[in-house]
């Protein structure tokens, strides 16, 4: 009876199953190399997931207000976002706020723009946001040049810094979802979000402001993403056009692997970190292990579905 | 033999035609289009840059009436297919192509050559015979990086190997000089090995995510764009640095420079120059003047050492590649690959 009700409460945290993954391609990884090197693999896997997170909190958000919303200019944004930012800094401490001024400027716009394409000229979210991704990757490729800019020493030092072998980033970041899942479960926002996802029309019938909620939605998912080009700038010590590549399909996976649903309505914050840490351990461990690239990916492939279906077939479970 | 001679026939000819090049107006009333799959990364770039140059001074000068660039937007071979037909149609008396795929381009390729187009693949080559392939020699570029170290490192050395876009023919060909060095210096051995995708943030992350479990790495093998990123991975990690086989990028050569300058660091470059799309314009320019060659093309690669970093650095733009410019008379020296 007791034991019945804590596997309910278990089941009723689906974040729970993405961090129980990444936490068995952790071991698996140690147990190959006996053990040596847990403290770095950690500390890496906490660096590069914090920027999968931050491009994840603001694609849950699109895909929270339900089917059809995806936002998928975010590879094109990052690598213009970093472009722009370290453009702006100049190399230049004193220039850092104009710099991420600049950047949150270029996010606000983006969004602005993607929602105008799927509002003012009805082209499915999908379509415009891919469109948009053309138009922004050009823009990238005229403006940067793919010169290669050094950030300014501090922001470099903030990107790559960390403390008791935890990155500021990861931090940083942490403080962010705390913050993104604050806004989702108790302002009017993120309620709203939550409604007009689960259904649209009962939501504009119930007076929530379903446009304006959409609109803000798409705007803050380019201004995470162009956070995550900026700061992904300064961690690699400049800015390339192929920045932002692997964010297309990572954004989605980190959302959707976190166990929030892909219908929409149903967000899960806690999730997005044990998915980013998943899909950078699974990398890891498959590189570690030696395989070569075919069998990465195919085993990278299986993975994730096993994953998913491990998600979803906890959903059905509780529909019983 | 026949090769030899061929060879031999080429270099002479091109040598008694060499003081009347300047006069060309055979093609004068010809166009050559580039066909281009890819734009988004530096050599790309470099590439394109240096197709302009070239053709911009050869149209300048009634050479050729027009050589127009095209690039795809996605990097497909089913687009790419489309684009040359459009080129066929458009009447192009040479199509020039960076190809997405070595075959999937053939049809189209098969139907321009039937139209009287003589077609010039480089870098991304197609296997169409009726084509013409300009490719570095890719494997010894390889070799090329394992032959340094094996001379740095008599004693023997653990070496990471970087590795490009899992698929891509040139990613295979480079391992396969990286393999030959091994078994040619077997005190090399190459402990791990990493997909970078020819992208800095990439290769970082990649080389982040395995070097927890690697013992100590004397060395890394890339293939390009992914140098720096290897050297801000180690940074990060805290390891010495290891000897990196750099590919040619003006931000590999400053922080290569950067660590000469600070603590005596040494290493070795090599890269093939972008500017061979140039290359590939004069080879077009010069079949459509009646000149025979063979089908096959080797272009040297470039490499820079400890000796040549400044020479090379110098006058290297921003973001830019070591290059070349290849003229005219570089056609005639072009040589074909030795039967395999």
């Amino acid at each position: 009876m007791n034991l019945s009700l804590q596997l309910n409460r278990v089941r009723s945290k689906p974040w729970l199953w993405s961090f129980l993954a990444a936490l068995l391609v952790w071991l698996a990884t140690l147990a190959f190399t006996r053990g040596e090197g847990a403290g770095a693999l950690t500390s890496g896997a906490l660096a590069f997931s914090a920027f999968f997170v931050i491009v994840g909190v603001g694609q849950m958000f699109v895909i929270t207000t339900g089917p059809g919303n995806i936002d998928l200019s975010i590879p094109a944004n990052i690598a213009l976002s970093g472009a722009v930012g370290m453009k702006l800094m100049e190399g230049q401490d004193s220039l850092i706020a104009v710099g991420v001024a600049g950047v949150l400027a270029v996010g606000v716009l983006i969004g602005c723009a993607n929602y105008a394409l799927i509002r003012v000229l009805r082209i499915p979210p999908i379509i415009a946001t891919l469109s948009a991704s053309f138009l922004l990757q050009s823009m990238a490729i005229a403006y940067g040049r793919s010169v290669r800019i050094a950030p300014p020493e501090l922001f470099y030092q903030f990107s790559t810094g960390r403390l008791l072998g935890i990155p500021y980033l990861a931090l940083a970041v942490a403080l962010l979802t705390v913050v993104a899942g604050y806004v989702l479960s108790r302002t009017l926002y993120g309620r709203w979000t939550l409604a007009v996802g689960q259904n649209m029309r009962a939501a504009e019938l119930a007076g929530v402001r379903v446009e304006r909620v959409r609109w803000a939605t798409y705007v803050l998912s380019a201004v995470f993403a162009s956070v995550c080009g900026v700061l992904l700038a300064g961690f690699s010590g400049g800015a390339s056009l192929s920045m932002g590549d692997e964010y297309l399909l990572a954004s989605i996976a980190v959302v959707v692997i976190g166990g929030t649903s892909v219908a929409g309505g149903f967000s899960n914050v806690p999730g997005l970190w044990g998915a980013a840490l998943f899909l950078y351990l699974l990398v890891s461990m498959l590189n570690t292990f030696g395989a070569s690239a075919g069998v990465r990916l195919i085993l990278t492939g299986v993975i994730i579905i096993a994953v998913i279906a491990a998600v979803s077939g906890r959903k059905s479970q509780r529909s019983l | 033999m026949e090769r030899h001679m061929l060879r031999c026939a080429l270099l002479s000819s091109a040598l008694l035609l060499a003081p009347f090049m300047s006069a060309q107006a055979d093609t004068a009333d010809k166009t050559i289009a580039l066909s281009n799959n890819y734009a988004g990364n530096s050599w790309r770039q470099s590439m394109l840059s240096s197709w302009q140059q070239t053709t911009d001074q050869a149209v300048k000068a009634g050479i050729i009436a027009g050589a127009d660039s095209f690039t795809t937007g996605e990097n497909q071979a089913t687009e790419q297919a489309a684009q040359i037909q459009n080129l066929i149609l458009q009447g192009y008396n040479a199509i020039v192509i960076d190809a997405a795929s070595p075959t999937a381009l053939n049809g189209a390729v098969k139907q321009a050559c039937d139209a009287g187009i003589i077609v010039v693949s480089f870098d991304g080559v197609v296997t169409e015979p009726c084509a013409y392939r300009i490719s570095m020699d890719f494997k010894q570029s390889g070799l090329d990086g394992m032959n340094y170290l094996a001379k740095r490192f008599p004693g023997g050395a653990n070496i990471l190997e970087v590795r490009g876009l899992a698929g891509v023919s040139v990613d295979e060909l480079i391992h396969t000089g990286v393999m030959a060095g091994t078994s040619k210096h077997p005190q090399l051995k190459v402990v791990g090995s990493v997909n970078g995708n020819w992208s800095q943030t990439a290769a970082q992350k990649a080389v982040a995510g395995i070097l927890p479990s690697l013992p100590k790495i004397d060395a890394v093998v890339t293939q390009g764009d992914d140098g720096f990123g290897v050297a801000q991975a180690f940074t990060a990690a805290g390891r010495p640095l290891p000897v990196i086989i750099f590919g040619n990028r003006e931000e590999e050569l400053a922080w290569w420079k950067k660590q000469k300058d600070a603590n005596g660091y040494e290493a070795f470059s090599i890269s093939s120059a972008p500017s061979i799309s140039s290359l590939a314009f004069w080879v077009a320019q010069q079949l459509l003047d009646g000149k025979q060659m063979p089908h096959d093309l080797l272009s040297p690669a470039i490499s820079v050492t400890q000796d040549t970093l400044e020479s090379s650095l110098k006058g290297l733009e921003k973001g830019g590649i070591v290059s070349h410019v290849y003229s005219v008379d570089d056609v005639a020296q072009l040589k074909s690959p030795v039967a395999q």
